[in-house]
């Protein structure tokens, strides 16, 4: 799964450790989503989504091996 | 997202507390049969043991207490516990599954005698010991890998 947190985050012009803050993981976490070692829970990506203010699918795409 | 059957963070160093005097105490037991004569007592009847005799609690105190601890330095929760993390524990629980009973397999395969028993009494603690090494390891290389991007990005 690809996605586009870490643009968003940059326009947002906000840290992963304030995202991480603001939907309650560790800064860990959004360092592994944003180079797609962790694919979120479905919760999750409904937080991150709120936070940008963007529908899940801008943020989060399927690949061909999905 | 609370994730169940976790005891609290403080635990964990509980645990290491707990841990490290009964490990000494146990290899003391295992190496040269050290027991507290405190610890003595008569066996009950229905144990058997023609051959001890009488009884002494050392072994079993030392056994329960690093289970207990072990316990606790595995299961405690994380000062950030989040889903990322929850993933790394239960891949780090099948990883040590599978490296615990391919220990087991080969200690089955290539040790014999009393000395198979000692093996199986190590086993016993194993799996939790792998599984603490290879959960701290994985938390550890995130750290690392996040502290890497950080001074990228500076």
């Amino acid at each position: 799964m690809k996605n586009n947190v870490k643009p968003e985050r940059a326009m947002k012009n906000m840290t992963q450790a304030s995202l991480a803050e603001l939907i309650g993981v560790s800064r860990q976490t959004i360092n592994t989503i944003e180079s797609g070692r962790y694919v979120p829970s479905a919760v999750l990506a409904l937080k991150i989504s709120r936070v940008f203010d963007k529908p899940v699918n801008e943020l989060f795409e399927l690949e061909e091996t999905d | 997202m609370k994730s169940k059957l976790l005891l609290p963070h403080a635990c964990r160093m509980y645990g290491l507390i707990i841990f490290i005097p009964f490990l000494v105490l146990g290899i003391a037991y295992a190496n040269s049969g050290f027991s507290f004569s405190f610890l003595d007592f008569k066996l009950p009847e229905y144990t058997n043991d023609s051959f001890h005799g009488k009884g002494n609690l050392t072994d079993e105190i030392t056994a329960l207490a690093l289970i207990v601890s072990l316990l606790m330095i595995g299961f405690s929760e994380e000062k950030v516990e989040d889903e990322q993390i929850s993933r790394l524990r239960l891949d780090s629980l099948q990883w040590s599954v599978y490296f615990n009973y391919l220990v087991l397999a080969l200690a089955i395969i290539f040790i014999h005698g009393l000395n198979f028993l000692s093996a199986m009494v190590y086993n016993m603690f194993t799996l939790l010991v792998f599984f603490i090494i290879r959960f701290r390891w994985a938390i550890y290389r995130e750290n690392r890998l996040i502290t890497n991007l950080a001074s990228h990005e500076e």
